[in-house]
């Protein structure tokens, strides 16, 4: 888009659903597309009397999000109560946190166009989610499904570091296999998993930050780039009319794929934050802190980068092997099985590997090959022992029998040949078999030398080492 | 032998030995509400038919040489703003008026594992909001000592029940005295525990982090054996405490040689009639005689308390009542059009105007820019109070003072002056501030006839102690005289 | 006092009549006046007690109730579905 000089702030607040077996705040099922109304309790409904219970694997969850975000912990912190009304709020107010919430203070570092760009997290805190409105033409009211309520939340809330759509997407992805990684979220986004609220505003470089417009309802990532594009041009066309940018909230509307005002400044919600009086203080010990800390593995995003710097992977490679954790760990394991060419290991769990994952369905663990004997292909393969069309034939077999690559390369006799007096004889058999072909060479036709290498490929039974066959046939044509 | 007329405490002792069968406890009960009730309306639910069958339940295990705990077969009176599943739960409020909880309170749990008898749901201040039970949507519940006079409240129904024998014992609910000043006001013995003792789990909140539950009897025993069944900790209060809780009424002692009685010069100032002031002082002087010392503490002035009561507890009010919007349960008004009309007159037709107005102070207290001077600030009196209290606990092992300023009132007299209403809470409301036990003891009569109360104030958790304490004095003056309020109707004479 | 009690009642989802927000108004002045008697202390610091920590609840599924039983107080049911009046989507 054309930014007019403009340059483009963005701050997201990103909403992740944990997957929890139960709710944040009762023991009802934390599942998604039930029957309406099936996964619910007077606790959760909001009835009369009833008490709030937090449960510890949320609090275990959201720290583990802080640790992998570089947060600082907050040992002792406390809920609260934000008031409003609203028919998918049973309560009338939503349990949050406030001013001490469980995270603070961390960093994502997100890549873009190659390079890592730190983006700083304000805070990280714990919450529920509401229920769900349905709105049927077929109905003359709305109905309230409360399956969602008490759906336990983290709000991740970032710096307003983000300089564009692109590096909000970033941020958004990375967010999203940090979840997954973490396994405290299924980070479905067509289930609403992880959903965000945007602050955008647009100053020229240089100048203070202007005033930041609200954004809500942004359900998808794809959604989130096209809403920042939408309000930042929004906000440059009423800025170079001589307007001036007001602070409110808009709702994005992703079907009309625009967005429009749900209330000004004036009417802000006056939330009545104070502290929730039906639970007593989260106190953290240091013991269970650590083990957490302990517990988080290496992030997507820094696997990323290690893959490029330290392997020399293609960034593109490196965020496909990220993408599954079983896949960056048995990729990791093939290279440290061998002395091998990580680009190598990469392509065969890229291709080999991911081809068969597609084909059958199955897991890596399923489809059962030790990553040393992967390993042990490839050092074959490296080695030119095997040409890469046996190191197919090999693969194939493996997956099929528990036999290491040597004695498969052996059984079968797939090993490559590449004693010189033997070859020789092959390629003098394939020259003098072979006149016309010498002399179109000679006569400038050059790809006649393709032919004449397959020839001697073909009177190898496929075993002659092409690259050497390759240079005698050269010296013998020219010299 | 008028069984009504007993305590919890003998009947469970005959049920137990068979001398009586617990149907003829609850029918003896039953007789006697239908006696006093259209006088007294004490009661907004009546559940005879659920516990005479319970009654007969009893009775059959108890044939079968089943061994039951105490409370069993015993006809005990709920305040109705503690969930019972099943039966319709109102909080004495239109908003409730239908409301039937799929789900029992914890205490209500707790009462059935000893096979109590529900005798059904007691009459209170809509949502517990009030000091004279007058502003229940449902009925005026009225002082058995004199019908022209208010039971106190909130709690008003069960203090009521008790002393003119509709229920055996009763659990009420106290948030700044509304156990203890209907107590006092109808002669009986209510105590209010320490703030997490017993789970407010089902307890229709007003003020979360100042309810508690509590027990009302004619009989300090009676109050430590209902005290018993109800404590403890539970998983779904996470502001329950976990801690040992004996049974109290097996420890009951009557010995306080020794003991330090705290009297509070602040506490005995301002607004306590001399009359008052005289019956709680005689009281004092008993204890004395039995051994105890009396030593000055200083605590801080009350005033402070009820600012800091008023403001946290509006302002939890104003959130906890926030769910009653016609939508999941309850009243739903008939005039709307739109989901803004259904809320606003759904709450403005529903909620009485006590209720009311501490919804909007507590919204005002909570609101953006007066947080800080009001609720926040309160918060941290309460935190100056409690310390205040720790040393004084150091100075005294319980402290003594009146339980209100003065006996019960006429009705009307204080419902159009909120603070001279609010007033009465005045010597009740920092308990529940600071979050420890009192317990309120009939000390006499005026000279209006009234009872009039005394309250003993213990440290966290001392429950046991200010029990031994009101078990002393109980014993040194022979017993509690709630003969008027016991008596038959016509026995009562005219008063002139 | 600076109480604006139309604004308090927006929020508290009240309504009155011009008669009762002057009556209110004279009422909750009163009220506002006593419980400004707080003492001068410095309410500075988070709202926090960690003396009272919390035991966690443990994440185990309990299911105990029908749908049938938690909508049966609701004024209107529709489709299992609980129904108010046509929302505007937020």
């Amino acid at each position: 888009m054309d930014t007019k000089g403009y340059e483009i702030i963005v701050g997201l607040e990103v909403h992740c659903e944990l997957n929890t077996k139960t709710k944040i705040y009762c023991s009802c099922r934390n599942a998604f597309g039930a029957e309406v109304n099936s996964q619910c309790c007077p606790i959760c409904m909001g009835m009369p009397g009833t008490l709030p219970t937090l449960n510890e694997k949320v609090v275990d969850y959201a720290v583990k999000m802080g640790y992998a975000l570089g947060c600082t912990i907050n040992p002792i912190s406390k809920q609260d109560r934000k008031n409003y009304f609203y028919p998918d709020l049973p309560k009338a107010y939503q349990i949050s946190q406030f001013d001490i919430p469980l995270c603070e203070n961390g960093h994502l570092d997100i890549l873009v166009d190659g390079k890592e760009k730190r983006i700083g997290v304000t805070r990280i805190h714990i919450e529920e989610d509401a229920g769900k409105l349905i709105h049927d033409d077929s109905f003359s009211g709305t109905l309230v499904d409360f399956n969602r309520c008490g759906v336990p939340l983290i709000e991740i809330v970032s710096e307003p570091d983000l300089r564009s759509s692109a590096e909000a997407k970033a941020y958004l992805d990375t967010i999203r296999e940090i979840v997954i990684y973490l396994g405290i979220s299924d980070g479905k986004m067509q289930e609403g998993s992880i959903r965000c609220d945007i602050n955008v505003s647009v100053r020229k470089p240089g100048q203070p930050l202007g005033t930041r417009v609200e954004m809500k309802n942004v359900n998808t990532f794809s959604g989130a780039v096209r809403a920042i594009e939408y309000e930042a041009a929004r906000q440059i066309e009423v800025l170079e009319n001589g307007g001036t940018i007001s602070q409110e909230t808009r709702r994005w509307d992703d079907l009309k794929n625009c967005n429009f005002l749900l209330r000004s400044k004036e009417d802000a919600q006056d939330y009545r934050y104070f502290p929730e009086p039906d639970l007593s203080t989260i106190v953290l010990d240091e013991e269970h802190l650590a083990e957490l800390k302990a517990s988080i593995p290496e992030l997507p995003n820094k696997k990323v980068v290690r893959y490029m710097t330290t392997m020399a992977i293609p960034e593109e490679d490196a965020r496909l092997l990220v993408e599954s954790v079983e896949k960056a760990a048995y990729f990791e394991e093939i290279v440290a099985s061998g002395t091998i060419v990580p680009k190598n290991a990469a392509n065969w769990v890229l291709v080999g590997i991911s081809r068969v994952i597609n084909e059958t369905g199955k897991s890596i663990a399923e489809i059962g090959i030790p990553a040393a004997r992967m390993a042990e292909l490839i050092e074959m393969l490296e080695k030119k022992e095997i040409s890469s069309s046996a190191g197919n034939t090999v693969f194939e077999e493996m997956l099929h029998s528990d036999r290491s690559p040597k004695e498969i390369v052996k059984e079968k006799g797939l090993a490559q040949v590449s004693d010189n007096s033997v070859l020789q004889a092959i390629v003098d058999q394939v020259l003098a078999a072979n006149q016309k072909s010498v002399d179109d060479y000679r006569g400038g036709k050059t790809n006649a030398l393709g032919f004449l290498v397959g020839q001697c490929m073909k009177a190898s039974k496929g075993k002659g080492n092409p690259a050497i066959m390759r240079e005698m046939l050269l010296k013998a044509l020219e010299g | 032998m008028e069984l009504y007329r007993l305590t919890a405490t003998e009947l469970s002792r005959m049920i137990h030995n068979k001398e009586v069968s617990s149907t003829e406890v609850t029918q003896s009960v039953f007789a006697r509400i239908a006696e006093k009730e259209p006088e007294i309306e004490a009661y907004v639910t009546l559940n005879e038919e659920a516990a005479l069958k319970k009654a007969a339940e009893v009775d059959e295990k108890i044939a079968k040489g089943d061994n039951l705990p105490k409370l069993a077969g015993i006809p005990i009176g709920i305040k109705d703003n503690m969930c019972t599943k099943g039966l319709r739960t109102t909080c004495s409020s239109k908003m409730l008026g239908n409301f039937v909880p799929p789900y029992n309170a914890t205490v209500i749990e707790k009462l059935n594992a000893e096979d109590y008898v529900c005798l059904g749901k007691l009459n209170m201040d809509e949502f517990a909001m009030g000091s004279s039970t007058e502003t229940s949507f449902f009925k005026k519940t009225k002082n058995p000592f004199d019908t022209t006079r208010v039971p106190g409240g909130s709690s008003g129904g069960s203090a009521a029940a008790v002393a003119s024998g509709e229920a055996v014992v009763a659990l009420g609910s106290d948030t700044g005295g509304s156990i203890r000043q209907p107590a006092s006001f109808c002669g009986v013995v209510g105590l209010k525990p320490t703030y997490g003792s017993v789970s407010r789990f089902g307890l229709v909140a007003f003020a979360s982090s100042l309810d508690q539950i509590g027990p009302f009897g004619r009989s300090v025993e009676d109050v430590a054996m209902l005290y018993s069944a109800i404590c403890g900790k539970d998983p779904y209060d996470t502001t329950s405490i976990r801690r040992e809780y004996p049974r109290f009424e097996e420890q009951l002692s009557s010995d306080v040689k020794g003991l330090r009685i705290g009297i509070p010069d602040v506490y005995f100032g301002d607004g306590v009639t001399e009359e008052v002031r005289t019956l709680v002082m005689n009281a004092a002087h008993e204890y004395e005689k039995m051994g105890a010392v009396l030593v000055p503490v200083t605590l801080p002035k009350p005033d402070y308390a009820l600012a800091a009561y008023y403001i946290i507890a509006c302002a939890e009010a104003s959130s906890n009542l926030a769910r009653f919007d016609g939508v999941k349960y309850g009243y739903r008004t008939e005039n709307y059009k739109n989901l803004e009309e259904l809320y606003e007159n759904t709450r403005s037709e529903g909620f009485g105007e006590e209720v009311k107005r501490r919804i909007m102070l507590g919204t005002y207290v909570l609101s953006s820019g007066y947080y800080d001077a009001y609720y926040k600030k309160a918060k941290f009196t309460q935190k100056l109070m409690q310390e205040t209290f720790r040393k004084a606990f150091t100075e005294a092992d319980v402290i003594l003072s009146p339980t209100a300023p003065d006996t019960a009132f006429k009705f009307g007299e204080n419902s159009e002056d909120q603070v001279k209403m609010y007033m009465n809470d005045i010597l009740t409301v920092t308990v529940n501030i600071v979050g420890v036990p009192a317990i309120s003891v009939p000390c006499g009569f005026d000279s209006k006839n009234m009872p009039v109360g005394l309250q003993l104030i213990g440290d966290k958790f001392s429950e046991q102690r200010l029990l031994n304490t009101a078990y002393a004095y109980e014993k040194q003056i022979g017993g509690f005289d709630l003969s008027r309020a016991l008596a038959h109707s016509a026995d009562i004479p005219q008063k002139g | 006092m600076d109480m604006d009690i139309k604004r308090l009642a927006k929020l508290a989802k009240l309504k009155f009549t011009p008669e009762e927000e002057e009556k209110y108004a004279a009422q909750m002045a009163n009220i506002v006046a006593m419980v400004e008697k707080l003492p001068d202390l410095d309410a500075s610091g988070p709202l926090i007690d960690p003396d009272n920590p919390m035991e966690m609840r443990k994440d185990e599924v309990v299911s105990r109730y029908t749908r049938d039983e938690l909508v049966a107080n609701a004024p209107e049911v529709q489709a299992g579905c609980i129904v108010v009046p046509k929302t505007v989507s937020e």
